[in-house]
């Protein structure tokens, strides 16, 4: 981001207002949609999260911070709020694992071979999240393959569908694409070359990976983070589906308290709690690139 | 110009003549009506909204069917300026959210004679509308796993089903409904005192729930084994227990059930207005209750249409177990909904973990 502004030469100033102007004409359709999809529809947001909820439903325009006080008082919000987040960290942190290796070997393949695997990867995407959740919970059912195959080695069988273990494994394998290609974008500054110096000097393989590779895809690792717990966060269908009523997660409580319980100021306070949760994730992420630069 | 003179002459001339030929067309008024979508959408039309039309062919009846009263109630809101929306179909407790919005008008003997002729729960106070359909809770098994039918709401108890029971847990108002039934069962009567032996009662299943949030719905993981019980809504169970090779079982306990309510609204400021009072008064009327009651299994509101439905579609419904029923007041239950929310998710379902 900071690139992009250092990168523009200076102009002439006879040019510079064209340039400007062009600017601005060129940023203003999409600033324009941006104001009336997001931006009002978010302030609108945070106006109802000010509102009353009456019983039954009914809302009353008023302007209350209730809400918001209520939502820290009651021991249950407090719990999901940072069930949310540690959910959403542990399959941040699954992805990450599973999909480090796949990328670290993508990147390194050549040719019609590297095509090939890209286009492996990607391809989950070209399924709707809730096909392939349908597809863990013919997987992870009671009666299904993976129970009992853990069942038929002798071991009690697990519950892995419809608690957090479900969400968990669900949610880590649909995000994987994501990771996996942010890291690849990541991977730019890893060249062979570098390694080959480090294991010519002597450095046994692990040392390698972690005084080498590893600091030099954290731009990745930071950005494949981010974008797959801010994903994890916000996905609805995935816990819905695999989460069987037990696992309280912001996604599913705002669904909830719009939907079924009709309570519009208490489901837009707990989205702009949301909000608030992905600014800190972007400042976290904004400091690290910090760092590293 | 004198081309196309000739030209808009001719097409002002077919004009007149088509709309001199058909006088029904050229008044024709529609009326919106947004509802359930899906199968109460399929059989509603069928049984309701496409004879209206044939015995009104001046007025056109639009189905916008609606996943939830919910999301009706949203659509509401939004459109409080200017309606789109004649009338609506939509859960009891959410009528009474939008009539204190002042979203709905008052449906009263003068918008239909029929009014008179409604059982008294199809008349809750302080609703715009009044009451279209009664469903009421049932037992759900599947037929397979479940040899012999159900009898008492404590199968549900039973522990050669753990893990094998669907409950749709509250908000969801199926929750609410059970709430009330396991209250009974545990010896309170006036739910409206309090919900805590019931509450307890409903720790003691929970270690049997496989899920508290069934998807799609709850009728689907029972009708393919996935789970064995669960409890569900009448009239749906019995139209997906009709399908070929369906192993969805449906039972009404001995200890009765209780009542859900839809119920049908005229929206304030309507454009159809006068239109919409007469789908209303033919929808409150004993042909169409007893037509949707042999669709769909809802049991009628009006209390002329028992003697309009055959013996096998009534059986199907509580109508003949009225006495057994608890009387819900819905509107007095959407002012404890929230402290039931809380019972259940601090007391009940932690206990399936």
């Amino acid at each position: 981001m900071t690139a992009i502004t250092a990168s523009a030469p200076p102009a002439a100033p006879r040019l510079a207002l064209g340039r400007t102007g062009t600017a601005i004409a060129l940023l203003l359709p999409i600033a324009l949609i941006n104001a009336i999809g997001f931006i009002l529809p978010v302030l609108n947001l945070l106006r109802m999260s000010f509102n009353e909820a009456l019983a039954g439903g009914g809302v009353r325009e008023t302007v209350t911070f209730e809400n918001w006080t209520g939502l820290f008082g009651d021991s249950f919000y407090v719990e999901l709020i940072l069930n949310s987040i540690t959910v959403s960290l542990s399959i941040t942190l699954a992805t990450l694992v599973v999909s480090y290796p796949i990328a670290l070997y993508l990147h390194r393949s050549t040719g019609r071979w590297r095509t090939f695997l890209t286009v492996l990867v990607i391809s989950p995407l070209l399924t709707s999240a809730v096909v392939r959740t349908y597809g863990w919970i013919a997987l992870l059912a009671d009666q299904g393959p993976i129970v009992s195959g853990i069942a038929a080695l002798g071991f009690a069988p697990p519950r892995l569908m419809f608690n957090t273990t479900g969400v968990i494994i669900g949610l880590t394998e649909i995000l994987m694409p994501y990771m996996i290609l942010s890291l690849l974008a990541g991977f730019g500054r890893l060249d062979p070359r570098v390694e080959e110096a480090a294991m010519s000097l002597g450095a046994p393989p692990i040392k390698t990976f972690w005084r080498v590779i590893l600091p030099l895809t954290v731009p990745g690792i930071a950005l494949g983070c981010l974008l797959c717990f801010v994903l994890a966060v916000s996905s609805f269908i995935t816990p819905k589906l695999l989460g069987g009523g037990r696992v309280f997660l912001l996604a599913t409580e705002i669904y909830d308290q719009a939907i079924v319980t009709l309570n519009w100021p208490l489901a837009a306070t707990l989205s702009m709690l949301v909000l608030i949760i992905f600014g800190a994730a972007l400042a976290v992420y904004a400091r690290i690139l910090r760092a590293i630069d | 110009m004198t081309m196309m003179k000739r030209r808009t002459a001719l097409l002002g001339i077919s004009a007149l003549a088509f709309a001199a030929s058909m006088p029904a067309f050229a008044q024709e008024k529609t009326v919106t009506l947004a509802a359930y979508s899906g199968i109460f959408q399929d059989h509603y039309t069928k049984a309701v909204v496409e004879p209206f039309m044939k015995a009104h062919p001046d007025i056109k009846v639009q189905f916008y069917g609606m996943p939830n009263s919910a999301q009706m109630l949203g659509t509401l809101r939004a459109q409080k300026a200017s309606p789109q929306i004649d009338v609506m179909i939509m859960d009891v407790s959410v009528a009474k959210a939008a009539t204190d919005e002042g979203l709905f008008d008052k449906v009263d003997e003068s918008v239909s004679k029929h009014v008179a002729d409604l059982y008294p729960a199809a008349r809750a106070e302080g609703v715009g509308g009044v009451g279209v359909t009664f469903d009421n809770l049932v037992l759900l098994y599947n037929e397979d796993q479940v040899k012999t039918a159900p009898t008492s709401w404590n199968a549900l108890w039973d522990k050669q089903y753990a893990g094998k029971v669907a409950i749709p847990a509250v908000p969801d108002i199926q929750g609410t409904t059970l709430t009330i039934i396991a209250n009974k069962m545990a010896g309170e009567e006036d739910y409206k005192k309090t919900v805590e032996p019931g509450i307890k009662k409903l720790g003691e299943l929970a270690p049997n729930v496989q899920t508290w949030d069934p998807r799609p719905d709850v009728y689907t993981p029972i009708a393919n084994g996935q789970a064995a019980l669960g409890i569900g809504w009448n009239a749906r169970a019995q139209v997906y227990s009709d399908a070929a090779g369906s192993k969805l079982g449906v039972a009404l306990p001995e200890e009765g059930s209780g009542f859900q309510i839809n119920t049908i609204n005229l929206v304030k400021n309507s454009p159809a207005n006068d239109a919409a009072k007469t789908f209303i008064d033919y929808a409150l009327s004993p042909e169409a209750q007893a037509a949707f009651t042999e669709a769909m299994f809802y049991a009628p509101t009006n209390s002329k249409a028992q003697e309009k439905i055959s013996k096998e579609a009534l059986a199907r419904t509580a109508a003949g177990s009225m006495d057994d029923m608890i009387g819900i007041d819905w509107i007095a239950v959407a002012g404890i909904r929230d402290a039931i929310t809380e019972q259940w998710r601090r007391r009940v379902i932690p206990l399936s973990r």
